[in-house]
Parts: structure tokens; C-alpha cells; sequence
């Protein structure tokens, strides 16, 4: 029953947050300079041309109509139509979902195999030469923009040894081999960045549970060294770890335009990407729209993973 | 988690990995197999060709649709669906043969109610077009193959606007009145439209029954490679077999790169400044000749292009046929320092509108600012989004501004919309009876070099009065794969794939 009215309140909440998101982007959207009928036009056309499209989309009425009939139409699933060719924006998100998706669970997973072994070994050697190099490498990747690296990965492991494809999709259920091969770059080159993100954290969360009390009493019981350090230093610093790691997914999941754009992968960013340069307002909102579900869905499941992991912690 | 969880994920995504590796391998879809790969820098925003303006539409449409007559490669226009036509002696008439026994990709025949239906569309939509039909009076079919134009005033260059490109495509009623076009065109051309992958790809078959022919590959798949350096590896990998999208600064190493042909030729394509005369002093001809001898050409083409445009200081290239020689302007700040003294202006700041969807305007924006610098002018840059540029012109909220024009054929389009008092594109206010009584002769001109003598001349005005400061034609820059033959780059930018043929032994298929 907790977790039944745990969801319930939760629910409530998303909708109160995406209610207030939808706000803020059509407000961003519509004060921003720039005619969308005047560029969907070009730079040849008639007034009648003009007012029949202002009209057909809605861009005559008053700002505060189109904001409560769009809310309407959301409620139902109804995204509006895209300003640019008239497809359906409910539609065509929904088929970019599977590419994004897909890119950034495969990167959260390199992230997470690389961020965790570096992580914790650096912790465990705190203050050593082994420590300050992950630490180095970590700044290093933090740093390193990601066009560059996807840039950088194509020319090693396409051009050069000719291992991988440079660029392009494959749907999972239609070709997996194909899926593969196509996103081990642009997932290493979203992983990589992330990884060095979340080393830091991971570093820090166990340097804290080392400090207590229990891993001292584990260690002066004369456990082993591996058995302290998994059973009792890890598994307690996994509740900050899952915490950076749902910030991380729920980023990638909404901000990989530029690796998305590299590698001509087909996902939400290049979508939005494409969008704000035509001003297409129902694309850019439903996409922002559709981020902002796949933001509360990720920290909806993280805070029900904190139950999990950590037996301690009540939903409530 | 348990570290040796995470330790096998790893391992089996690695062998997995391997496992689907081979060198340069192309993984085709089965219906795709054989294609030609092309890499275009964007995706269509729509397939309806009378409907679109954007350029990646049309490279994909060149070969999908018809024109009645269309352009060869050196611009003259000669006959597709049309086989013949004739003019009346008072050149008011045109009546033009349709070429018989040619049909659309569905099977149903192309007849002269297509012709008249494609017309009256755009004319009664006022679709992007519409110009193109400004003397037309009258569109109809005499019988299923014969299709009669009634024209206001004589038009010499009727056949280009016809015909010059692809968005006065012959379409299919049907196909129109379904609401299919944008997405699943019908046309008469070399391919057929197959399918398409949202944000990834766009595919065509080959079209056997093609008036022209047959084509020699089976179909072009066009990916949208929007990152130019992605492009380019991806063709250098062997997975695509053409591109368009090739990183200026890399040109002169593919030069000398035997494993990739490279193709450059100037374009009709042309950037320009204009200056507002609806603002002092820029209303001032002296003035604007002022900035005009400011300006430093070839650091602008070297910072723009990398030194692949051709500078040009009147906007048709050399090698048009209707190029004209000029070359009144170079760089003399003396001139220039002495034509703002006699003008009696002292311009401090100037507003200069550029915008960052044509990153070639803000670069040069740069060289400029540097350049007016000496004449105690302060340029401001303003970088805007496209959507906002098209505002701030069309309202004339600019002292100066930095755009191209794409893809022209006739004089006409170069100059009428853009110079004439009336134009429809002349934001920047310029007026001169001279140059309307010439570019008006022009379009009713019949004789052929008294046509051109008046082209010459508006266009040696339009310099000479600075209506536009025209800087440079951008090259046409194509890379493709050794193992493509029968396809050649066009100074009009049509990417025209129906002769193409791909030996199977170049490339790694």
C-alpha cells in the first residue's frame, strides 16, 4: 500500500512539474525573435499566403488561448502538428524515442563500467599516485568537449582501422548486430564524458563510508580486504552513487544534440536540434515536453531503487 | 552491483562487438542492396518539390521529377518531358509537344492535364514560384499531348522558368490531392521514391521505365550526415559513395588524396552586401562606394571558404554565359577616405545584421569590421538567428546586411526581384530608372545579344551605384568514390544521379 500512495503522490507531482515546464518553454519559445510563418514561408510570398498560414496554425490568436489549447490537446496525447512539413509532433518524437534511448543506455552502461572500478580504487587509495591519476584522467575528461572525442574516436576506429562504422542507425529489433556496431561510438563518446563525471562522485561517496565506524569494526574483525570493501564500503555508498547516476541517464537522455548530430544519429537532439533552427514550436515543445516525462520516469525509478539497495530507507 | 556483473556486461558488448566487425564493411538493408550511398548535410523538410524551399528536399527530388525542359550541363535549356515546342510569331504563344508514352511511377500515364494541373497549382496557390508565371496568362491542353502557354508580354527566358529547376515539377493530381506528395512523392523521373527513415535516411529506386533510359544502379539511398567531418570519413571509410558535405579546409589535402575524387566548380550561387539607403548616409551612392573600396575581397574568400570561392564583383561567374567583366573595385583607402570627405559623411558605427544559421556571414563580418575600421567606422556585429534576419530585413532594421542567393540560371533571376524599385527582394530600397527601364527591357527582349547587351549594362550599374556589394561565388565542392562514373558536378548544383554507374570493383561492397 506505501508504495501504491507513494506513486499516486509521486504522479501528482509529475504533472504539477510538467504543467510548470510547459509553461516556461512556450513562453521561452513564443519571446524569442523570429517569425515562424515568415521563415516556414521563405523569402518569397504573398500576404494572403502568409495569413492563411497564420492562421491554419494558430498563430493568430491570442497568446493565452493558444497556451490553454495547447495544454488541451497535450492532456490528450495531441501534440499539434509540425509547423514545417504538417506530420503529427506526437508521432514523430515517438519514433526518434527508440534511437535516444537505446544511445543513452548504452551509455550510462560504459559510463557505469568505467566510473565504478576507477572510482572506487581511487578511494581506496586515497592520497596515492594510482589516486591523483584517476583523478587527472577524470579533470581530463571532464573537460574534453564531446564533438572532438566523437570526431576523434571516428577517424581512430573507422577511417584509420576501419573496425566500426563512422555514423548512422540500426534499429535494436530489426538488425541487433547492426544496432551494435553502430552505437559503441557515439555510446563511448556519451559514456566517456559522463564517466568522468561520475568517478568524481563515486570516488567521494566511498571516501565518506570508509570513514565510518562499521567498515573500521569490519576491517579490525579481521574480514578481508574485499569482502570489507564490497560488501560493506560499496554497497553503502551505492545510494549516492545511484543518485549521480539517474542525474547522469536523465541528462544524456535529454542533452546529446551534439553527439546525435556527429553521428548522424537519428534521436530526440538532432530533432530539436533541426526545430529551434525552423522555429517549429510544436516539435520544440512536445520534445521538451517529452524530456521532461523521461527526466521524472528516471527519478521516479531511482527513488524507488533507493528501496531497494537500501532496505532502510521507507518510501514515504 | 556486483563488480563482476559489471566486469562480463563489458566483455560480452566487446565480443559481441568484434564479433560484427569486419573491415570497412556496409551493412545494406536487403532492399537497399547495390544502391548508391549518398551523404546529404540535412533532411528534407518535405518531398513536395512545388512546396519546398530547402535545398536538401531538391537533392533528393532532382531525381524523383520532371520539367518540361530542364538545363544541361552548361545551363541551355533542352527538352524532358516536353520533346519539341514552338513560338508564335508575335512570341505570345508557345505550344509545346509532350514527349508520348511516359508514365508516373505509379503506372498511370503523363498527359497534358498533368501539365496544366502543375501549373494552375502553383498560379492559384501562390505557391514559392508564382514569379516564375508573372506573364503567363493562360495554361491548357489542346489534346492529351500537346500543351499551350498564353503569355501577357513576350518572355524570352520562359524556358528556364519552366524548367530551371525542380520546383516547377510536373506532379500527379492524385498524388497531390491525397495529401501523399510531401511524404511519398509521384513523379516521372529517373528513381522512384521507396521509403524514408526519419532523421536518418531517404531511399529511391530505380525507375525502368524512365523516358531517358533506364538508370545503371538499382537505387541512391541519401543519408542526412549533418557534421561535414563525419561525412567526409564516412566516404573515406567506404560507406557512402558521394557527398556534398566536404569541410572547406580539407580541400586542399583530398587534392592530393587519390582514394577520393574531387570535384569543384564555381557555382551560380553569390554573396553579397547590401546597405540600407533608406537610412543617411547610406542613401549617399558615395558613401556606399566608400565601404565598396574598403572592402578586402580575398581575405574575405580566404576567411569564408578557405580560398575555394572566387571573389567577383558582379554576381554571375566567370564561364556563365552571361558573365560580364568587372572590376572597378580594389581595395583603396585612399578613394575611399576622399569619397566620404566629397559626401561630406563622417558614418561613426554601422549596424551590420548577419546571422549565425550562414556562419560564412559572421566570419566575414569580422573581416569587415576590420576593414572599415581605418575609415573611423565602428562596425557593430549582429548575430541573429535566421528567423530573425528575415524579420530585421524585411523591416529594414539594418545599416548593412550579408546574405547569398542559390542556384540562378536566367539574368533575370539575378537581378529583377533584387534591384528593380518594385522588386520583391530589394530590401535594401534601391532605385534607379535606368537600371528598371533595363532590367524591364530584359524580360521582354527576344533578340538574343540585345538581351544580354542589356543585362550587361544594368549590371555594371547595379556595382557602379552599389545597390549590392557583390563579393564572391562559393565553389560547389563534391567528393565521391573513385568507383562512380557518368555523374558529373553541376554549376547549378543539381545532383543529377540517372547516369550514374558504380563499379563494384572500387569500392568495399
Amino acid at each position: 500500500m506505501t508504495v501504491l500512495r507513494f506513486l499516486a503522490r509521486r504522479l501528482a507531482y509529475s504533472l504539477v512539474v510538467l504543467v510548470g515546464v510547459l509553461t516556461v518553454v512556450f513562453a521561452l519559445v513564443h519571446l524569442v525573435p523570429g517569425d515562424p510563418v515568415r521563415l516556414a514561408l521563405g523569402t518569397r510570398y504573398t500576404p494572403a499566403a502568409y495569413q492563411a498560414l497564420r492562421e491554419a496554425s494558430g498563430l493568430d490568436q491570442p497568446l493565452i488561448s493558444q497556451f490553454f489549447g495547447y495544454l488541451g490537446h497535450a492532456a490528450t496525447g495531441n501534440l499539434g502538428v509540425s509547423f514545417r512539413n504538417g506530420e503529427p509532433v506526437t508521432e514523430n518524437l515517438l519514433g526518434r524515442l527508440p534511437a535516444t534511448v537505446s544511445l543513452a543506455l548504452v551509455g550510462i552502461m560504459l559510463a557505469l563500467a568505467i566510473a565504478l572500478p576507477a572510482g572506487i580504487y581511487s578511494a581506496l587509495r586515497e592520497g596515492r599516485a594510482s589516486d591523483a591519476i584517476v583523478r587527472i584522467t577524470s579533470q581530463f575528461g571532464v573537460s574534453v568537449p564531446d564533438f572532438w572525442l566523437g570526431i576523434l574516436l571516428i577517424s581512430l576506429f573507422s577511417t584509420t582501422l576501419g573496425w566500426l562504422p563512422t555514423s548512422g542507425y540500426r534499429p535494436l529489433l530489426e538488425d541487433p548486430a547492426g544496432w551494435l556496431r553502430h552505437v559503441i561510438l557515439p555510446g563511448l563518446t556519451v559514456g566517456v564524458v559522463a564517466a568522468a563525471i561520475m568517478t568524481r562522485y563515486v570516488r567521494s561517496a566511498v571516501l565518506e563510508v570508509t570513514a565510518m565506524g562499521y567498515v573500521r569494526t569490519a576491517r579490525s574483525k579481521g574480514l578481508p580486504p574485499r569482502v570489507v570493501t564490497m560488501r560493506h564500503t560499496v554497497r553503502n555508498a551505492l545510494v549516492p552513487i545511484l543518485t549521480i547516476s539517474g542525474i547522469q541517464l536523465a541528462t544524456i537522455l535529454s542533452g546529446v544534440i551534439v553527439v546525435e548530430v556527429v553521428f548522424a544519429w537519428p534521436g530526440l537532439g538532432r530533432l530539436v536540434f533541426n526545430s529551434v533552427a525552423a522555429r517549429d514550436y510544436p516539435v520544440i515543445q512536445g520534445a521538451v515536453l517529452l524530456m521532461a516525462v523521461l527526466f521524472l520516469v528516471v527519478n521516479l525509478l531511482v527513488d524507488l531503487l533507493y528501496a531497494v539497495v537500501d532496505p532502510r530507507i521507507r518510501l514515504s | 552491483m556486483d563488480m563482476r556483473l559489471v566486469a562480463a556486461i563489458l566483455a560480452a558488448v566487446v565480443v559481441l562487438a568484434s564479433a560484427g566487425c569486419s573491415t570497412g564493411q556496409r551493412v545494406d538493408l536487403g532492399q537497399d542492396a547495390g544502391n548508391l550511398i549518398a551523404a546529404i548535410a540535412g533532411e528534407p523538410d518535405q518531398l513536395d518539390p512545388q512546396k519546398t524551399s530547402s535545398y536538401f528536399s531538391f537533392e533528393v527530388l532532382e531525381n524523383v521529377f520532371d520539367t518540361l525542359v530542364e538545363p544541361d550541363a552548361d545551363l541551355t535549356m533542352r527538352p524532358a518531358l516536353a520533346e519539341s515546342w514552338q513560338t508564335s510569331p508575335d512570341q505570345l504563344v508557345w505550344t509545346f509537344r509532350l514527349r508520348p508514352g511516359v508514365t508516373f511511377h505509379d503506372g498511370s500515364p503523363f498527359t497534358a492535364d498533368d501539365v496544366v494541373y502543375s501549373y494552375r497549382r502553383i498560379i492559384d496557390e501562390e505557391l514559392t514560384n508564382v514569379d516564375k508565371f508573372s506573364a503567363v496568362s493562360d495554361v491548357s491542353a489542346v489534346d492529351d499531348h500537346t500543351v499551350r502557354i498564353i503569355l501577357s508580354r513576350p518572355t524570352p527566358n520562359l524556358l528556364t522558368n519552366l524548367g530551371g529547376f525542380k520546383g516547377m515539377a510536373i506532379v500527379q493530381r492524385r498524388n497531390v490531392e491525397d495529401g501523399q506528395i510531401a511524404t511519398h512523392p509521384i513523379g516521372t523521373g529517373p528513381f522512384s521514391f521507396v521509403s524514408q527513415k526519419r532523421g536518418d535516411s531517404i531511399s529511391l529506386r530505380a525507375n525502368a521505365q524512365y523516358w531517358g533510359g533506364a538508370p545503371k544502379i538499382p537505387g541512391v539511398t541519401y543519408r542526412f550526415i549533418s557534421e561535414p567531418s563525419t561525412a567526409l570519413s564516412a566516404l573515406q571509410a567506404g560507406e557512402v559513395d558521394w557527398t556534398d558535405a566536404v569541410p572547406p579546409q580539407r580541400v586542399s589535402q583530398l587534392r592530393n588524396d587519390d582514394s577520393v575524387h574531387l570535384a569543384e566548380t564555381p557555382s551560380n550561387d553569390y554573396w553579397y552586401l547590401a546597405l540600407n539607403e533608406a537610412r543617411a548616409p547610406w542613401n549617399d551612392v558615395r558613401v556606399r562606394q566608400a565601404v565598396a573600396y574598403a572592402i578586402d575581397r580575398p581575405s574575405i574568400v580566404q576567411a569564408t571558404s578557405y580560398g575555394t570561392a572566387q571573389a567577383n564583383q558582379l554576381a554571375i561567374p566567370q564561364g556563365n554565359p552571361w558573365y560580364v567583366p568587372y572590376d572597378r573595385y580594389s581595395r583603396d583607402l585612399e578613394r575611399a577616405r576622399s569619397l566620404l570627405q566629397e559626401a561630406g559623411a563622417a558614418p561613426e558605427s554601422m549596424d551590420l545584421l548577419v546571422t549565425s544559421d550562414y556562419p560564412q556571414t559572421v566570419t566575414a563580418a569580422q573581416v569587415i569590421a576590420d576593414n572599415l575600421a581605418p575609415l573611423g567606422i565602428t562596425v557593430n556585429i549582429r548575430t541573429v538567428d535566421f528567423a530573425s534576419w528575415l524579420d530585421d530585413q524585411n523591416s529594414g532594421r539594418f545599416d548593412m546586411l550579408m546574405m547569398g542567393w542559390l542556384g540562378n540560371i536566367d539574368p533575370d533571376d539575378f537581378y529583377y526581384a533584387q534591384h528593380h524599385t518594385d522588386g520583391a527582394s530589394n530590401a535594401q530600397k534601391f532605385s534607379d530608372p535606368r537600371v528598371d527601364a533595363l532590367l524591364d527591357a530584359g524580360r521582354t527582349e527576344t533578340d538574343h545579344r540585345a538581351r544580354k547587351q542589356d543585362y550587361a549594362q544594368a549590371a555594371t550599374l547595379i556595382a557602379d551605384e552599389v545597390s549590392y556589394l557583390y563579393l564572391y561565388n562559393p565553389a560547389v565542392i563534391q567528393a565521391w568514390t573513385p568507383a562512380l562514373s557518368g555523374y558529373q558536378a553541376r554549376r547549378d548544383k543539381a545532383i543529377r544521379f540517372r547516369d550514374a554507374v558504380l563499379d563494384s570493383g572500387g569500392a568495399d561492397r
